[in-house]
């Protein structure tokens, strides 16, 4: 593990088996980890403490079970206040593909069948109780190893627990440990005998999980909510770190651009406008909101353009093509005012129940609807011709001293209120 | 802006003000870029230093913004409210970076006389607070798009007398859009052949209705968000 995190000396990782870096639980990863030595020495002291009955072994199968599967410098991060962590996500080194403790408990598990075929044609070990206990072993390791897999967290969860490779190992694993425990039990019994005890401890079981059933189903839902609430959170500091992204970057095209008054402005006002949507407002599902449109219009006016355009919408409703005509009329008449007149631009839209107005304003000398020339294709067609092709009406209004001022009025038909 | 127009003419030569904001880089540029008829005697950061200062200043006008952070999350319309009594003498002008409904109408509701965006130029502003200390109502072209949808702008919906106060009269009407079509005060009087005193009335009295409505769309839309 590398971690450039700065700790004050003393202080530990907490213990966690790590997912990278492991060779076959990650204990030894994660004891260095915690312990600030290389993982080699863990290693070679758990060998050296294997001869003196079986410590090291046993040492390791007991940290296995007990301790959390985890990034220790994860684990680290969420011990820290929220507030006082990064809201970006860390990057992470990608682990390593060979899945080797599934490959050690397959080989046991294979192990244990021959043995139980072998006995069947009539080898018979020394000591009866041995296959038995290999086989409780590997049914336990198969059903523990899950675990390994996934956190106890995610145990319940669709993406996590239920995977058919996580069911087979479950149901393998029980069945395994299952016969493993009555074979090492009942070594003197007859078939019958097991059958019915079989049956009785099946009972009990059942029983069992009658009475633990609703414990259960509730920490599962507890888990789900808990989950949601966590998922839910982690969006939020998604978007957040998003935005203070895009925001760092506009800050260095500004710095950047600094001796160039026009990028910079329209730099700023182009991350105010994402701000402002991100934080104050509750964004509208595309296609729904004739409002949003207009937006994105004069957000895309404002960046092409370089000008500010005062926007106030009165009303909304479900865009048709009708109000698309009138959007890309809008368009046009933005265009010319920022280019023609002089800030500030308004832009106002009021939605009625059976028409759509559109006012743009500039403080411009404005023009003279007469004497702009026919071959003029802007003002004439793309505003004014488009407006009326659909039914509603556009007007000019220039005075001097007093800009000029675009009027589109568009008649629609009444929308159902849901 | 609506508000780059001539202060109103007896104006007393400077005004106090209290800047209540959480961003002491925000407060610095307000500061410096007021006009020097306009001193600021107090400042503060949050909910409680806010109460505390307009309490023991009582300036004319306090400009506050509508975020803050303490008190019990009220931010701006808080602070207003606990000072209900002073409102007689001390007038409110909520400055918000945001433009979301929500925020700028629940410092109208709580009793501020108007409501400017931070984008705001140092003149403007100024003006603005010469005119909320004359009494008047400050409307930006976005409060007036509000107001419109608060009411809702449908032309058949008009009040008949004066006392009405959950629908607009025409008049009422004409003059908010024209200010959400970004027509200043004086632009507005031209453009309905009545003086800057009428517009300034009406705008008043919106402000009223606003303030005191119990109208149906503004009453749920308010519920909505938890305002009232």
């Amino acid at each position: 593990m590398t971690t450039t995190t700065t700790r004050p000396p003393g202080a530990h990782l907490p213990l966690r088996r790590p997912q990278t870096g492991r060779t076959v639980g990650g204990v030894c990863a994660g004891l260095a980890a915690h312990l600030g030595v290389p993982v080699g020495v863990v290693r070679v002291v758990l060998v050296l403490l294997t001869p003196i009955a079986a410590v090291g072994p046993l040492l390791y199968v007991w940290f296995w079970v007990t301790v959390p599967v985890g990034d220790p410098a994860d684990a680290a991060a969420a011990d820290r206040p929220a507030a006082l962590s990064r809201l970006a996500p860390r990057l992470r080194d990608p682990g390593r593909g060979v899945p080797l403790t599934d490959i050690g408990v397959g080989v046991l598990l294979i192990a244990a069948a021959g043995l139980l075929v072998a006995m069947r044609q009539g080898v018979t070990p020394e000591a009866t109780w041995v296959v038995p206990t290999l086989i409780v072993l590997g049914g336990t390791a198969l059903a523990w190893s899950q675990l390994d897999a996934v956190q106890r967290g995610r145990f319940f969860s669709q993406a996590g627990g239920r995977t058919s490779v996580s069911v087979v190992r479950l149901i393998g694993g029980t069945v395994l440990a299952g016969a493993g425990v009555f074979l090492l039990v009942g070594q003197d019994e007859t078939l019958d005998t097991l059958v019915r005890s079989a049956v009785a401890a099946l009972a009990v079981l059942v029983g069992a999980a009658v009475v633990l059933a609703p414990w259960a189903l509730r920490l599962v839902r507890e888990l789900g909510d808990e989950r949601a609430a966590r998922a839910r959170e982690s969006e939020r500091a998604d978007i957040a770190a998003h935005l203070h992204d895009s925001v760092l970057q506009t800050l260095a095209l500004i710095r950047a651009r600094a001796d160039r008054p026009d990028d910079v402005a329209r730099l700023a006002r182009a991350q105010e406008r994402e701000l402002r949507e991100w934080l104050y407002d509750d964004r509208k599902v595309p296609g729904t909101s004739l409002a949003a449109d207009l937006r994105r219009v004069v957000a895309e006016v404002e960046d092409g353009r370089g000008a500010a355009v005062e926007t106030v919408v009165v009303g909304d409703r479900v865009p048709d093509d009708a109000t698309e005509a009138l959007l890309q009329a809008t368009r046009e008449a933005l265009v010319n005012a920022v280019v023609h007149g002089r800030p500030p631009v308004s832009l106002y839209l009021e939605v009625g129940a059976d028409q759509v107005e559109v006012f743009v304003r500039d403080r411009g000398d404005g023009f003279d609807l007469a004497e702009v020339p026919g071959d003029r294709f802007g003002v004439r067609e793309s505003i004014i011709g488009r407006v009326r092709r659909r039914g509603g009406t556009a007007t000019v209004q220039s005075r001097p001293g007093r800009g000029t001022e675009v009027h589109l009025c568009l008649p629609v038909e009444e929308e159902q209120q849901p | 802006m609506s508000m780059s127009q001539s202060p109103p003419a007896a104006a007393p030569a400077t005004y106090d003000v209290v800047l209540v904001d959480d961003h002491l880089m925000f407060r610095a540029g307000v500061r410096a870029s007021l006009d020097p008829s306009i001193r600021v005697v107090g400042e503060a950061d949050d909910v409680e230093g806010a109460i505390r200062a307009v309490r023991s200043l009582q300036p004319p006008v306090v400009v506050l913004d509508v975020h803050l952070p303490g008190g019990m999350g009220g931010g701006g319309a808080e602070v207003i409210t606990a000072c209900a009594d002073l409102l007689a003498t001390t007038r409110f002008l909520a400055l918000s970076v945001s433009d979301a409904a929500e925020d700028v109408v629940a410092v109208i509701r709580a009793g501020a006389r108007g409501y400017v965006t931070k984008a705001i130029s140092g003149p403007d502003l100024s003006d603005a607070v010469r005119r909320v200390a004359g009494g008047d109502a400050v409307f930006s072209p976005r409060l007036a798009g509000f107001v419109l949808d608060a009411f809702g702008a449908a032309a058949g919906d008009v009040a008949t007398g004066d006392d009405e106060l959950d629908r607009l009269s025409a008049r009422e009407r004409e003059v908010m859009r024209l200010i959400a079509r970004g027509y200043s005060y004086r632009e507005v009087a031209s453009e309905l052949f009545i003086s800057i005193k009428t517009v300034e009335t009406h705008v008043s009295a919106v402000l009223r209705k606003l303030q005191l409505s119990s109208r149906h769309e503004l009453t749920r839309w308010a519920a909505a968000r938890r305002l009232l």
